[in-house]
């Protein structure tokens, strides 16, 4: 069903302000679930995003630009990366409470974008690395190659790897492994009295969720095309927080209508630009305080509304 | 319990008797100055109900703590089946067959009952790698059999038909025996309960007794811990008695009953 | 390379000074609440603010500026303990309330922003131009200001902290909040104390901070990463550790600065971060904690 919306959306859409901005989408709804994934259900505030983010993008852009490594294979290696780098992350704090663990990620994510800003001879700096191109055409046996620099098709590049990362995140949930994760949420002590090691598994949540952010940065810097550390300052760790928190932790589905909410209603409310992240900050506090379960709760109790409403109809028909 | 849940547990129990299943020696544990457990040893043999009892604060918790692998002791030795748990983690103990409840119920509040009886089966499952996330055959009979054997683990504690509620919203007396259940879907053959009865009224307390009774008949070895010496001397094959740390006394029951260091330390207290 | 030393270190105890009037609000809060206020650093550069405005805008005393300061931080603490700890304390969820403050911090931050802009404004007291030479060593009237008030401050809260009822009571309601009401301790109201005093310390401390660091919205911030960085070394709750860390983040700060390069100077402490959330969790100088099952 997703998948006929995401065919159809291009063509709808065929003002390439409009298809970036569904391009962002699906870059943000990979960012928000890769970050459910670890916070949602095993529990763990990882501030860092923005840092695997960054890792993945310029990773595989310097495999390329440098090295001339194909593109694919920059890809899968900067995914690869980022992915080492959150387990190792993990490992540090392993042992860690919830705050020791988001105020450690949150300091990778401070020492990565140093890292990017001074790292000059690597990085290029503030400057940035240019002329970064889209991915290479697909030749399909029988048909005309598919060019990405066309922005249509490079959305259904991306939106389609989000859904492809979405069914195998929701597989993977909807197993054992999702038992464990949420047990571990739940209480890490009693987790461990049932045979959970549960290092072991926030090392594993931590890998997956880094990596996905890595591929999401693979594509980030394919389709923006210049590639500058401020893109990935520790604000973007607390925006992708938000898409999460507002769509509603934990259920997979939420972070996606989280991620394309945020994404899409600043560019509607277009006169308020710069009050965009007052409205995340915002919208974060709110959904917290009345509403944690997000837009899936909000949902929920809208459709447990009417569905009582229709029930009661019939009575109130009788004459 | 479905047939396959008993034979799993019966066919691990050495058969009940003779055979020492767990053994400590000389177990220590200090927290900043405190003794909390001294120079304390015990022989529990396979199938027998095991209390281990003493005032509050006496180190029974402690000594809980240190079989199942959340503290380390300073000192000391313990064996399980042979096998050395000293320096084992909690969590590997499960799969020898150690499994315990706790005394400050730690559910897993926002999951329902049945999900949390689930989450007991971690050890146990049967499906290759890459079915985590292809769901094929074996990964459906695996879902099958654990959420059959989990019913069965509910009716065993009386909360099959509380199944799909969520466990916060269960009663104090259901929480603790839904607890019992998840350690149970662990397939122990020594299952550890920490004051069980505590909070619970005197029908409920039946309910408990009649349930670690019948996991005794089945080969189950249990360790309880309380401070209700009432309670204790209905169900208890031996018992271990604690004061400040220390072994106080053991024996059956009736010559824990008459023991005069027992009777002192417990002076004023739940000793009839 | 003497007198580069010695000057160095004090640049790095005035600058540590300050970080650990801001520290002490967080591990102060911590303590009591097992929670992290993200918010802390806005509360600073919302004090800074307020002591610029009354200083510059109204022409005021500086030294009024930052009582204002400390008062204004003292009411956002209030009004933060009220609207998003208190009501989420019934839910006993962990993270909540830790990114309820991390959504308050966004929209602070982000509505200063918008309200002042990104510019830098220049906080300038009668005494952060004034310098006094000692020894071949340069001192702001500034900085030794900076240090007298932390001082006075640190031992004034360390006091509290020690010989009065409320900073007991304070104690006893970190250690164990159950048995600190049944002792006829209201730890609502205290868990309230706390956080208007942390969050005026963050306040004062803002005022303090603004003639020395670049006034921006974003000022705190800068500051506050360091603070958890420290709070953590330190030890959560440890108010003695605390201090000695922020003095020791203070001068690898600049040791760094002289030695190596400013850019390096996040990297370094938190690498120390990480050093000591790898080998001591609970704090190098606290002691270890074991959880009560």
């Amino acid at each position: 069903m997703a998948a006929i919306a995401i065919g159809l959306l291009p063509m709808i859409f065929t003002d390439s302000y409009w298809q970036t901005n569904l391009i962002v989408c699906a870059i943000n709804v990979l960012l928000a679930i890769g970050l459910d994934f670890v916070l949602g259900y095993a529990g763990q505030l990882n501030l860092g995003q923005s840092a695997f983010y960054g890792i993945g993008a310029y990773a595989s852009t310097l495999l390329i630009t440098q090295l001339g490594v194909p593109f694919w294979v920059a890809f899968v290696c900067g995914v690869l990366l980022a992915g080492v780098a959150g387990m190792l992350l993990s490992i540090f704090a392993v042992r860690l409470r919830g705050h020791y663990l988001a105020i450690a990620s949150l300091g990778f994510a401070v020492i990565t974008y140093q890292v990017l800003l001074n790292w000059i001879s690597l990085t290029q700096g503030p400057l940035g690395i240019y002329a970064i191109a889209p991915p290479p055409p697909l030749a399909i046996p029988g048909m005309p190659a598919i060019a990405f620099s066309n922005l249509g098709n490079l959305f259904y590049l991306t939106a389609g790897f989000a859904l492809l990362t979405y069914m195998l995140l929701d597989q993977l949930v909807r197993s054992p492994v999702g038992e464990t994760l949420t047990a571990i949420r739940e209480d890490e002590v009693s987790a461990a009295s049932l045979g959970i090691n549960c290092p072991k598994w926030k090392v594993f949540a931590f890998g997956i969720s880094s990596a996905v952010a890595g591929a999401a940065g693979c594509f980030y810097a394919s389709f923006v095309g210049t590639l500058v550390p401020d893109a990935f300052f520790i604000t973007e760790s607390f925006s992708i927080l938000a898409m999460v928190i507002v769509g509603g932790m934990g259920t997979l589905i939420g972070p996606v209508l989280g991620a394309i909410l945020l994404t899409v209603l600043p560019e509607l409310l277009r006169s308020i630009g710069d009050l965009r992240l007052i409205v995340y900050g915002v919208s974060v506090t709110l959904v917290v305080l009345f509403m944690p379960g997000g837009m899936v709760q909000a949902a929920r109790l809208v459709a447990e509304r009417l569905r009582r409403r229709v029930a009661a109809t019939p009575a109130k028909a009788k004459p | 319990m479905t047939t396959a849940a008993s034979a799993r547990m019966e066919s691990r129990a050495p058969g009940a008797g003779d055979d020492i299943l767990f053994r400590a020696e000389g177990l220590q544990k200090n927290f900043g100055g405190v003794q909390a457990v001294s120079d304390i040893s015990l022989s529990i043999p396979a199938g027998v109900v095991f209390a281990v009892i003493g005032p509050n604060g006496a180190g029974k918790s402690t000594l809980l703590n240190l079989m199942s692998g959340l503290y380390q002791p300073d000192a000391g030795s313990m064996a399980f089946a042979g096998v050395d748990l000293i320096g084992m983690p909690a969590q590997r103990r499960v799969r020898y067959g150690l499994a315990r409840t706790f005394q400050k119920i730690r559910l897993f509040k926002q999951l329902s009952v049945l999900e949390n009886v689930i989450a007991g089966f971690h050890t146990h499952h049967d499906i290759p790698l890459w079915q985590y996330v292809f769901h094929g055959a074996a990964f459906r009979r695996d879902h099958g059999r654990c959420h059959a054997e989990a019913i069965d683990l509910l009716a065993f504690v009386g909360l099959k038909h509380r199944a799909q509620v969520t466990a916060s919203a269960l009663a104090y007396g259901e929480q603790r025996m839904l607890e019992i259940a998840r350690a149970l879907a662990t397939a122990p053959r020594l299952l550890m309960v920490d004051e069980p009865a505590a909070g619970l009224n005197a029908a409920e307390v039946e309910a408990l007794l009649g349930r670690i009774a019948e996991l005794r008949g089945r080969g189950m070895t249990v360790v309880v811990v309380e401070h209700n010496m009432d309670l204790v001397m209905k169900i208890a094959d031996r018992i271990l008695v604690m004061d400040y740390g220390q072994y106080l006394f053991e024996g059956v029951p009736a010559e824990v009953q008459a023991d005069s260091g027992v009777i002192a330390a417990y002076l004023g207290g739940e000793l009839q | 390379m003497l007198t580069v030393i010695l000057q160095q270190g004090i640049n790095g105890i005035v600058v540590g000074s300050l970080y650990v009037l801001v520290a002490l609000g967080l591990t102060l809060i911590y303590g009591v609440l097992v929670q992290i206020n993200f918010a802390h650093a806005d509360f600073v550069t919302l004090g800074a603010f307020a002591a610029y405005f009354i200083t510059h805008l109204l022409s005021g005393n500086y030294f009024a500026g930052i009582a204002v300061a400390l008062v204004v931080g003292g009411v956002l603490g209030w009004l933060l303990n009220a609207t998003i700890f208190a009501p989420l304390r019934e839910r006993g969820n962990e993270l909540l309330p830790l990114i309820a403050t991390i959504g308050v911090s966004i929209m602070l931050q982000n509505a200063m922003l918008v309200l002042l802009g990104p510019i830098p404004y220049a906080f300038d007291t009668p005494y952060s131009n004034h310098v006094i030479r000692f020894a071949g060593l340069f001192f702001t009237v500034q900085s030794m200001l900076i240090i007298v008030m932390s001082t006075i401050t640190i031992g004034i809260l360390y006091a509290f902290m020690k010989f009065t009822f409320l900073g007991k009571a304070l104690r006893a309601v970190s250690q164990d909040r159950e048995t600190a009401g049944l002792m006829g301790i209201n730890p609502n109201y205290v868990i309230m104390l706390t956080f208007v005093i942390a969050s005026a310390l963050a306040g004062m401390s803002g005022a303090l901070l603004g003639p020395v660091l670049v006034l921006t919205p974003f000022a705190g911030t800068s500051v506050i990463v360091k603070a958890f960085a420290i709070v953590i070394i330190g030890g959560f709750g440890n108010v003695e550790g605390t201090i000695i860390a922020g003095l020791i983040v203070g001068l690898i700060e600049s040791y760094t600065t002289q030695f190596l390069d400013p850019g390096l100077i996040d990297i370094v402490v938190f690498a120390l971060l990480l050093l000591t959330l790898a080998v001591r969790p609970t704090g190098l100088i606290a002691e270890r904690r074991e959880e009560n099952v």
